[in-house]
């Protein structure tokens, strides 16, 4: 049988009974929109994560104090009191890793910043003027922390938008002197708003100069020291360096020192296995959808038995009577399929139209799978009404048994 | 030439057997228009499937041609049924969904045959038949007549040298049966061999020949002028009373000849 004649005389029998064969479509349909929406949330969120840490910039490198253990050996405490991180530590670091751009101490508290009579709580970070390019922050309005030796801590603060906002209302903060716990500082940036990222929400903190912050929280270390490498640098021979001269000034290794791209990798790995979990179980409806498709090839070959016994007598053999059936199944589960795909991607534009934030899009691998899935769905399920049809007696199927 | 040597074909119904056919023979010479008549359920179908390859006797020998056809396997039968045979029932057995030039073209769709070389010649099928104005239409569209009209040029379109009418007249008018009648005649007259099964001595009487069965045998064969005798026709199917009584009220109740088979053995 020519190919065409095939496609037009399978279409012709679904057209005749459109109900059936729409509402046996529709099966298909609901499960090509669950894949490719779940998989597009899937890797909207996959983007998301990986432009945050583009804009924390990707060749960072953390180092913190205490050895985060996950492949088993010693629990914490047994090694030793692990040593603090100093800000001589940082000036190491910078001076003898090559790769390192800037080698940024942090130190953390959380504090009241207030103004008069408001006042909030606050993140009170203390950095170098580095990290403003390290974390790649633009001002609103004044200047950032200025260069200056690492213990020196003068009192001078940069407000986060979201601070600024809260304690100034629309006046002008430059110049005001704000209180954090009982130091006063006065305030020589306001940093432009950037909305929440991963770990910490740059709008709703004070940076204040490292040594200062260090003061303040009566610490002679710092929480964390923070490498910017140069552009396009590879962060595992830099990892390694810093352990060893770590390791060298410690005597034991009693840090953590990783990468922000193996964070992203990891990241990644997880979301991308989510995805292929959701995908899996939703393309279960798909094969629910297989069995609806069966179950009305099924009804339709027993109710035009007597055609079927026709073609026989018409000279059709059982190959061919085969393809039909076979062709009908599969042009159902396709066109379910190329639906489902056109309905879902309408779903996941709209879902970017009111969630601008996560910008969510079918991977192409999901849209390939999902076709080709439906179309074996046809296939797979159309085979057993098919081959009954084929092998239909002709004297019995042209009186309707 | 067709001839059946000892066919024999057995359903088998639950626990006993049904022999639909026992033991017949027959010869058909090319060009004859043979009518089988009988009461329902003498084994005229039967025999009707089997000369149509639509079925495979249980025993005998079926020669089409010279070529035995009674052992060959499905997809021969079928393209013997595609090439040499064609069908006319009684209920038609029109596509509904299509219309009638495409019922036509069905069996040259089978054959492979090319689509605008199909389009001319399902249309000068049609337009044997005079349904010229009718080839876009619907079998809903069409009355009985027409309807079996088109099964006419379909049945013909593959240009086969046998063929086969069950009850061709049984669901029309005898306005309408006169015209396939005349049909009939005339594709007999253009050299085709034709073989009715009929209830309807109407039918029967334009046949060369009839062959009257009953219970699975043929019990008399009628020929030439003997068939114009219309009485001498009634006599030969009304041996004893009941039999008669079959005869007439047949044509109302024609699903009663058939027969339920289960699948061969």
């Amino acid at each position: 049988m020519n190919p065409l004649d095939l496609l037009r005389f399978a279409a012709q029998a679904l057209l005749q009974n459109r109900r059936r064969s729409g509402l046996s479509l529709l099966g298909v349909v609901i499960g090509v929109v669950a894949v490719v929406s779940l998989t597009a949330i899937g890797e909207g969120a996959l983007r998301y994560v990986t432009t945050q840490f583009a804009s924390l910039g990707s060749s960072i490198v953390n180092v913190s104090p205490g050895k985060n253990e996950t492949t088993g050996g010693m629990p914490h405490g047994i090694g030793g009191v692990p040593n603090d991180l100093t800000l001589q530590d940082a000036i190491v670091l910078e001076r003898r890793v090559q790769a390192v751009r800037a080698a940024v101490p942090v130190s953390v508290s959380t504090d009241i910043v207030s103004y008069r009579e408001r006042g909030r709580s606050s993140r009170v970070v203390g950095v170098t003027s580095e990290f403003q390019q390290l974390q790649r922050l633009d001002m609103d309005s004044g200047s950032f922390l200025p260069e200056s030796e690492l213990d020196r801590g003068a009192a001078v603060v940069v407000l986060g938008h979201r601070v600024a906002q809260e304690l100034f209302d629309n006046a002008n903060p430059l110049g005001a002197t704000v209180r954090i716990g009982s130091w006063r500082m006065r305030v020589i940036g306001v940093l432009q708003e950037r909305g929440q990222q991963l770990g910490m929400n740059i709008d709703d903190v004070a940076l204040i100069p490292v040594a200062s912050g260090m003061r303040m929280a009566n610490k002679s270390s710092v929480n964390r020291i923070m490498l910017d490498l140069y552009p396009k640098s590879d962060s595992k021979p830099v990892i390694a360096q810093v352990k060893k001269i770590l390791i060298d000034r410690h005597d034991e290794e009693d840090f953590t020192c990783i990468s922000q791209d193996a964070v992203l990798a990891s990241l990644s790995s997880i979301l991308g296995i989510l995805t292929l979990v959701v995908a899996g179980i939703a393309s279960i409806s798909l094969g629910v959808a297989g069995i609806g498709i069966m179950n009305v090839m099924l009804v339709s070959v027993s109710e035009r038995t007597d055609e079927v016994g026709l073609l026989k007598a018409l000279g059709a053999n059982q190959r061919q009577i085969l393809q039909v059936f076979l062709l009908e199944a599969t042009m159902l589960s396709s066109a379910g399929g190329l639906i489902g795909l056109a309905s879902g991607t309408a779903l996941v534009e709209l879902g970017n139209l009111l969630y601008p934030r996560i910008d969510a899009a079918t991977p192409l691998w999901a849209i390939a799978a999902v076709l080709g899935l439906s179309l074996g769905t046809g296939i797979v399920f159309g085979v057993l009404p098919a081959w009954r049809a084929s092998r239909l007696d002709p004297v019995a199927a042209l009186q309707g048994h | 030439m067709i001839r059946v040597e000892g066919l024999w074909r057995t359903y088998q119904m639950g626990d006993h057997e049904l022999h639909a056919l026992r033991g017949v023979s027959e010869t058909i010479e090319d060009g004859e228009y043979v009518a089988i008549m009988g009461p329902s359920g003498s084994g005229k179908s039967t025999l009707l499937n089997l000369l149509g390859c639509l079925d495979s006797p249980n025993r005998g020998r079926y020669l089409l041609a010279d070529e035995d056809v009674a052992g060959l396997g499905d997809d021969a039968l079928a393209e013997t049924r595609l090439r040499r045979i064609g069908f006319i029932f009684q209920s038609f057995h029109l596509v509904p969904r299509l219309t009638a030039v495409q019922n036509v073209e069905m069996p040259m769709i089978f054959a492979g045959i090319a689509p605008s070389d199909r389009r001319r010649r399902a249309e000068s099928s049609l337009a044997a038949v005079g349904l010229s104005d009718r080839l876009g239409h619907k079998p809903n569209e069409l009355s009985g007549g027409q309807k079996q009209r088109v099964a006419i040029a379909r049945s013909t379109v593959m240009d086969p040298g046998l063929l086969l009418a069950d009850e061709p007249t049984g669901n029309l008018d005898s306005r309408s049966g006169a015209q396939v009648l005349d049909l009939l005649a005339e594709l007999h007259a253009g050299g085709r061999t034709l073989v009715v099964v009929t209830h309807d001595p109407a039918v029967a009487r334009r046949a060369d020949r009839v062959v009257v069965m009953r219970d699975g045998e043929i019990v008399k064969r009628v020929q030439g002028q003997d068939i114009s005798d219309l009485n001498g026709l009634f006599d030969i199917s009304s041996e004893d009373d009941p039999s008669k009584q079959d005869l007439n009220t047949a044509r109302e109740g024609d699903e009663t000849e058939a027969v339920v088979p289960e699948k061969p053995v």
